[in-house]
């Protein structure tokens, strides 16, 4: 087990292992990036990226297809992507689409090409394609009136043989205590809203899209109602089946959900400062697999 | 002064003063502007363009990025061209265009020479045309309305060429240095020198034109001497020549009055020496050296000098003032003033009348990104990233964005000091902009060298420190010197006042001792004290005692504490502010300058605008991410056990101050959303004005079925957020508007953020693969190919056994059971019976079994495994395929549909294939009962499973059995179980086992050749399936061509870039990478995309 002792100076914001499990992100709000190198049970810290100007909320690894490529948000409304090449970290680009806090930020599934999915609290999500020739196609989208706290990509879904590009569909979790879905459209060359999920009280603070589709497609969401609901929809169309993970309520907010590669341990977070996990057993119902202590 | 940056010269704050300007970056070259507002400096990283009435802002670059020094920039000095500026690049000059973006700046590249180029000279007359020397001993002379060639061209053949000028008189005349000598030239009489003038005795490092006289020329050289030159008179010899005692660099005549200056290569105590030229014919030829100014400050050899000139616009006088602009070794660009005893000296006279208007530039700078092209640029800014290609032109606007950082850490006139500082932001940026800010508000504090990148300045002013009457004012000059980390705590800046026969030395001292107290005190609270330490010396009186009330305040709402306390007038502080916006305006249209400070300051205005609409959620402090292999990154906010009991003492006392257990509900600030189930503020800008009122005390919400430890805990972890967030705040100029919306709330003023523990947090990367049911030691070991298929199932069920994955290895088990139960009951020609059907009930509920378990490793190997053969009606089924294993082969699954008796009449010619390489008797019988007798298990290494003792059965049995026996796996499903195995080679290749994952792709080979996987195939799909196998020729096309390539470049075996040598299949045209090829072709002569091609049989590479 690695254990990292205050690596940054304030809060911890998010720490996202890269593809390889070698080396570790961490964000936070003293403004930094920190880029450890894990190897077993020691670590090394290998680079520090300035260049927010506000807390950093979240970080994500692109697929190594695409290089070592980080990319970032933060309060300061900003999306910075950062390279490393030959150990040298730069700041490759940044987005400044968003009027106000960006909250998270995750890259799309690799099968479907460099594209990178932003939510802010100025109530927009914006998915910007990196094209071959260096261009970027920005598609901004009215998602949550009032502030779309995260953002998450469906797997690529190859089910039906289909090209993954038309598939694209990510979901979104705002402020108006809604969880939306949202499909490629090629026509509109947009994402149009495919369905809209209603069951929670309070702020939705995560969505997460189950990596693998097995039987159907899950979505775990969690709110500051201190619930967290897994959505199920089958065959990649149809209604979506809302299951409350557990009937009673946590002891307090939730902040993450984090499923993991196969989807069958769908790890939780929130203001307790406990780390829960929890699977689905044969009969459907959602048990506790553990907790993590620090 | 609010407009302190006017478009009149004579508005110049900056002119008739002398200046020190640090520009960090090795800069080789520099212009100025024929209008004399700014100043272009050239280096292997592209051009600087500094605005000289603005020396604070950051500096415009334009990116050219190159491994040769730059020898020589020049301004256009034509008003009809005042934007543009050459610029040598190794054998290439570069003609810019400033009023063009940055990015796209170039207008012409004037490639002529075959080495490096030496000067460029704009002729004086015509703005179109201009001289370029280089080393190979040309000399070009270019039109830039046809810039693709040069116009004209001479060469000496024996000699590099050092310099060329345009005849300042004649337009057809041009100079160039060669060597030792010099030689004339005129355009009209081709490539004959006109003159030759030989005299110097070593090389000739500048030459210049008398401005007047036409045949007179200067010429300074390695020999020390600067000689002066008449061709009409005497081409032999000088007619006069100077001795210096150094070599000189650069000799150039005055612009004004009669004299000269020049410049030492080495030594001169690297100044630059203004010298009159001595008149008097009669006086020796030979004369010693007589400088009449010195211009003295440079600690490194000065690189170049310039004339920076203003005069009034439609003037009939000569007007004229100048100012003198050196760069240096030392990374300083200094400007200085020039005297009228110099005008004097050297017989300029101001204010005569002129034979000819001088002409008029447009007094306006360049350092800003030109308006028109901003949406332009503001878009290529945002562009800039490629991934993986370089591209001339990506490459080049990749450049432009690493911009900002480039001049953050070398450059230093704007962001300075330590790394930290760098990106830190109180209001003020860095001691750049507030000498900036401080510069502006204070007139006539005077700034004699600002270098931020050292943190040292010198300043003068007049304050009323006069011990005799206070009513005079006393000159004081004060070098100030900041730490690097000014203006972190204990960085106290270092003043240093220079001694003044008006002031005593315990005068000094005492001022000394205020300035340090008052330094010390903004200090300590991480403010900039430039400000107030300059107003005390301006005769203001500095209150510390209320800084230190208001600074409480201050630091609740984050104000800058100027603002509030800023007693000498409203006026200033909106200047500034004033000055401020302004300034982030200008930086705005600065596209592709990522300028921290400027942007920033959009975004203050654009999130103070509305903050009450700021929905930004409250910052999460723990969370956890799986990885692919099953490790949870875990990361929580921790505490100290001696800080934990003194915060619940301190809630404890404060909970009883209110009434213990009473829910301190902090009025008025959680609003409406204050009934919701948790107390906790909801918004980020709460958590910050929570803490600013000092009880928020959200752990004790209402339901509280916790225990009161754990709410205790929590309360613990919501005061840490709290008070990090109070340390974020007193650094965010986010909130600097804050004070209005703040100002309302009653503070307890009870505790004071001086010393705001720092919150601590751990993260944990702890291992949880035990509960993800994909395994990758069994990955390792498992087996697609096998002598027969319950061989397979037996072995995988041995693997799991010595792995302890006893439910998986019993379900391997049943499956090999209830195969071998099928082929029995073939054996015995039950082919009809129901049991068959049995089996695939069974197969299908298995599955579900692992689908509920989201056990996407057995899914995905039962479905290889199980999966059904193809029809033996493959045309590519060539005789090659019998060396493969079992079922890597190319199938059609669009054929299991419309499963047909075809397939029985094929796979008895098989069978007989098959009888003759094995006698029967042996494994024959392991074998499915489909047409299965094509593929032998040759490859396989021998199972180490016990043989299964199974009778010897008839082949025509076998082949009676064929077609009729259903597939185990449902073909509906097929669908699915081609995702399952796509997910699960997804995970192989996590897991690095590339191999296993080209071995299990080969399962996902359909009829329709490319759509399994668009994303590595984008050419494929126009391309159909049966095209495809008749077509055999190698092409080659599809990796000249450049139009999609990234798509394409991307190993199919190791998903990675393929850079060097590759192989790329003429047939399925996927690229593997030699080294890959090499290992992935010792196993298979597949496609390792899974694309069904047969590449090494199509083309017998390896």
């Amino acid at each position: 087990m690695v254990t990292i002792s205050n690596a940054h100076s304030e809060l911890i914001h998010d720490a996202v292992l890269d593809y390889y499990g070698k080396r570790l992100a961490t964000c936070s709000s003293d403004k930094t990036i920190k880029i450890f190198e894990v190897e077993n049970d020691t670590h090394k810290l290998v680079e520090t990226l300035y260049g927010h100007e506000g807390p950093v909320w979240q970080v994500d690894w692109a697929h190594p297809k695409f290089g070592v490529i980080l990319a970032s948000c933060s309060y300061d409304g900003k999306v910075l992507i950062w390279k490393e090449e030959n150990g040298r970290w730069t700041q490759i680009a940044a987005h400044a689409l968003h009027s106000a806090s960006v909250n998270s930020v995750q890259w799309a599934p690799h099968e479907y090409g460099p594209f990178l999915l932003a939510a802010s609290s100025d109530g927009k999500v914006s998915v910007v394609e990196f094209k071959e020739n260096g261009t970027t196609a920005p598609v901004i989208i009215e998602a949550h009136a009032i502030g779309v706290n995260t953002a998450s990509w469906a797997s690529a879904s190859l089910q039906d043989g289909t090209s993954a590009l038309q598939e694209r569909r990510f979901v979104t979790g705002g402020a108006d205590n809604l969880v939306k879905v949202w499909k490629y459209s090629p026509e509109a060359n947009t994402y149009l809203l495919q369905d809209t999920l209603e069951g929670h009280s309070d702020w939705v603070r995560d969505v997460a899209w189950s990596p693998s589709v097995l039987l159907r497609s899950y979505l775990a969401s969690v709110s500051q109602d201190r619930t967290c609901i897994i959505w199920t929809q089958e065959n990649n169309q149809g209604p979506w089946k809302k299951t409350l993970l557990k009937d009673d309520k946590f002891p307090d907010v939730l902040w993450r959900a984090s499923w993991s590669l196969s989807g069958n341990i769908l790890a939780l977070s929130g203001g307790d400062n406990k780390v829960t996990l929890w699977k689905e057993n044969l009969e459907g119902n959602w048990e506790s697999a553990g907790e993590v202590e620090q | 002064m609010s407009n302190y940056i006017g478009d009149n010269p004579y508005n110049s704050n900056t002119f008739g003063k002398s200046l020190s300007l640090r520009v960090d970056g090795g800069f080789k070259a520099v212009s100025i502007s024929p209008s004399g507002r700014d100043a272009v400096l050239a280096s292997r990283q592209g051009l600087y363009v500094v605005d000289l009435d603005d020396p604070f802002s950051a500096p415009r670059w334009l990116h050219h990025i190159t491994s040769w020094e730059v020898a020589d920039v020049q301004w256009s000095p034509h008003p009809s061209k005042p934007s543009w500026v050459v610029s040598t690049s190794n054998q290439k000059a570069l003609v810019w265009n400033l009023s063009r973006s940055s990015s796209d700046a170039i207008e012409h590249v004037l490639h002529g020479h075959f080495r490096a180029i030496s000067d460029i000279n704009f002729h004086p007359q015509h703005p179109e045309i201009l001289a370029t020397c280089s080393i190979d001993a040309y000399v070009h002379s270019w039109d830039m309305r046809s810039p693709r060639r040069a116009y004209y061209s001479a060469s000496v053949w024996s000699a590099g060429a050092s310099q060329v000028k345009w005849n300042f008189q004649n337009p057809n005349v041009m100079a160039s240095a060669h060597s030792n000598d010099i030689y004339i030239w005129d355009l009209r009489k081709g490539c004959i020198p006109l003159h030759v003038l030989k005299g110097h005795v070593n090389s000739v490092n500048s030459i210049d034109f008398n401005r007047v006289n036409e045949t007179e020329i200067m010429s300074c050289s390695n020999d020390g001497t600067v000689k002066f030159w008449d061709y009409s008179i005497d081409s032999c010899e000088p007619q006069r020549t100077v001795v210096t005692d150094f070599p000189v660099a650069r000799g150039r005549y005055l612009p004004f009055g009669k004299g000269f200056c020049v410049m030492p290569v080495t030594g001169g105590n690297n100044s630059i020496y203004l010298s009159s030229s001595v008149t008097d014919s009669d006086s020796e030829s030979v004369s010693k050296f007589q400088p009449i100014y010195i211009f003295k400050g440079h600690s490194d050899c000065v690189s170049d000098f310039l004339w920076r000139v203003r005069h009034n616009n439609n003037s009939d006088v000569d007007d004229r003032e100048f100012q003198l602009v050196t760069w240096s070794k030392d990374c300083d660009l200094r400007l200085w003033p020039v005297h009228d005893s110099t005008y004097e000296k050297v017989n300029y006279k101001r204010l005569q009348p002129l034979k000819t208007p001088l002409p008029d530039h447009e007094y306006r700078t360049y350092r800003q990104e030109p308006q028109v092209s901003r949406n332009l640029a503001n878009k290529s800014s945002r562009v800039v990233e490629h991934f993986v290609t370089k591209s001339g032109s990506e490459s080049f606007r990749d450049k432009n964005k690493v911009n900002h950082l480039a001049w953050v850490s070398g450059v230093r006139l704007h962001h300075a000091n330590s790394q930290h500082n760098v990106f830190d932001q109180d209001k003020l940026q860095n001691l750049g902009e507030e000498v900036s800010m401080v510069g502006h508000k204070f007139p006539k504090i005077v700034f004699e060298k600002i270098s931020v990148s050292t943190g040292t300045l010198i300043l003068t002013l007049n304050g009323p420190w006069s011990e005799q009457s206070p009513e005079d004012l006393v000159f004081l000059r004060i070098q100030v010197s900041f730490p690097s980390s000014y203006p972190r705590k204990e960085c106290v800046p270092h003043f240093k006042i220079e001694e003044n026969r008006e002031l005593s030395a315990s005068k000094i001292e005492e001022i000394n001792e205020q300035l340090s107290k008052i330094s010390r005190r903004y200090v300590d609270l991480e403010k900039y004290c430039l400000e107030p330490c300059l107003r005390f010396l301006l005769g203001e009186k500095i209150n510390l005692d209320t800084l230190l009330e208001e600074e409480e305040l201050l630091n609740l709402d984050a104000v800058d504490h100027a603002d509030l306390h800023d007693l000498s007038s409203l006026e200033s502080s909106d200047i500034r502010s004033g000055a401020i916006s302004e300034m982030s305006r200008t930086s705005d249209e600065e596209a592709g300058d990522f300028d921290n400070k400027s942007s920033n300051d959009a975004f203050v205005t654009r999130s103070a605008n509305n903050l009450d609409l700021d929905t930004t959620p409250i910052p999460k402090g723990c969370g956890a991410t799986w990885t692919p292999s099953g490790q949870l990154v875990c990361f929580f906010l921790t505490e100290g056990k001696a800080e934990k009991k003194q915060q619940s003492l301190l809630r404890l006392g404060r909970r009883s101050a209110t009434g213990f257990k009473d829910n301190t509900k902090p009025e008025l600030l959680y609003d409406d959303e204050s009934h919701t189930v948790s107390k906790r503020p909801k918004r980020y800008v709460e958590t910050l004005s929570a803490s600013s009122a000092q009880n928020s005390e959200p752990a004790n919400s209402a339901n509280e079925s916790d225990s009161e430890e754990s709410s205790d805990s929590f309360g613990d972890d919501w005061n840490d957020i709290v008070r990090s967030d109070i340390t974020l705040r007193t650094r965010m100029p986010v909130f600097s508007n804050f004070k209005k919306t703040l100002a309302s709330i009653p503070s307890d003023g009870g505790k004071s953020n001086v010393s705001v523990p720092k919150s601590k947090n751990t993260v944990i990367i702890q291992d949880f693969s035990h509960l993800v049911a994909d395994k990758k030691q069994l990955a390792l070991e498992y087996t697609f190919n096998g002598e027969s298929l319950e061989a397979v199932c037996k072995y995988n069920a041995q693997v799991a056994e010595t792995h302890d994955f006893e439910d998986v290895a019993h379900c391997w088990r049943m499956i090999a059971n209830v195969l071998i139960g099928r082929e029995e009951r073939n054996d015995n020609g039950f082919g009809w019976d129901p049991q068959a059907l049995g089996d695939q009930w069974f197969i299908k509920e298995t599955m579900k079994y692992f689908e509920k378990l989201k056990n996407v490793q057995m899914l995905a190997m039962l479905s290889c495994i199980l999966m059904s053969p193809p029809q033996g009606n493959d045309d590519t089924q060539v005789p090659r395929n019998r060396g493969e294993n079992i079922i890597t082969f190319d199938n059609d699954f669009h054929g299991n549909s419309a499963r047909s008796h075809q397939g029985s009449v094929s796979s008895s010619v098989k069978s007989e294939d098959y009888f003759s390489t094995h006698p029967p008797g042996g494994k024959f019988s392991k074998y499915r009962p489909s047409n299965a007798g094509l593929r032998s298990e040759v490859n396989m290494a021998p199972s180490l499973l016990p043989d299964i003792k199974i009778e010897i059965i008839r082949d025509e049995v076998l082949d009676l059995m064929d077609g009729q026996t259903p597939p185990l796996l449902d073909p509906l499903d097929e669908q699915k179980y081609k995702s399952y195995r796509y997910q699960y080679a997804e995970l192989l290749f996590y897991w690095g086992l590339l191999i296993n994952r080209a071995e299990l792709l080969h399962f996902n080979n359909t009829g329709d050749f490319f759509a399994n996987d668009l994303w590595h195939h984008p050419t494929g799909s126009d391309l159909n399936g049966s095209e495809q196998q008749k077509y055999t020729g190698v092409s080659y096309k599809l990796v000249a061509n450049g139009g999609d390539s990234r798509l394409n470049r991307i190993c199919n075996y190791c998903e990675l870039k393929v850079d060097g040598r590759g192989f790329a299949c003429g047939n399925c045209q996927h690229i593997i990478h030699a080294t890959c090829a090499k290992k992935w072709w010792e196993i298979s002569d597949d496609c390792p995309s899974g694309c069904g091609c047969r590449c090494v049989e199509m083309f017998d590479v390896v």
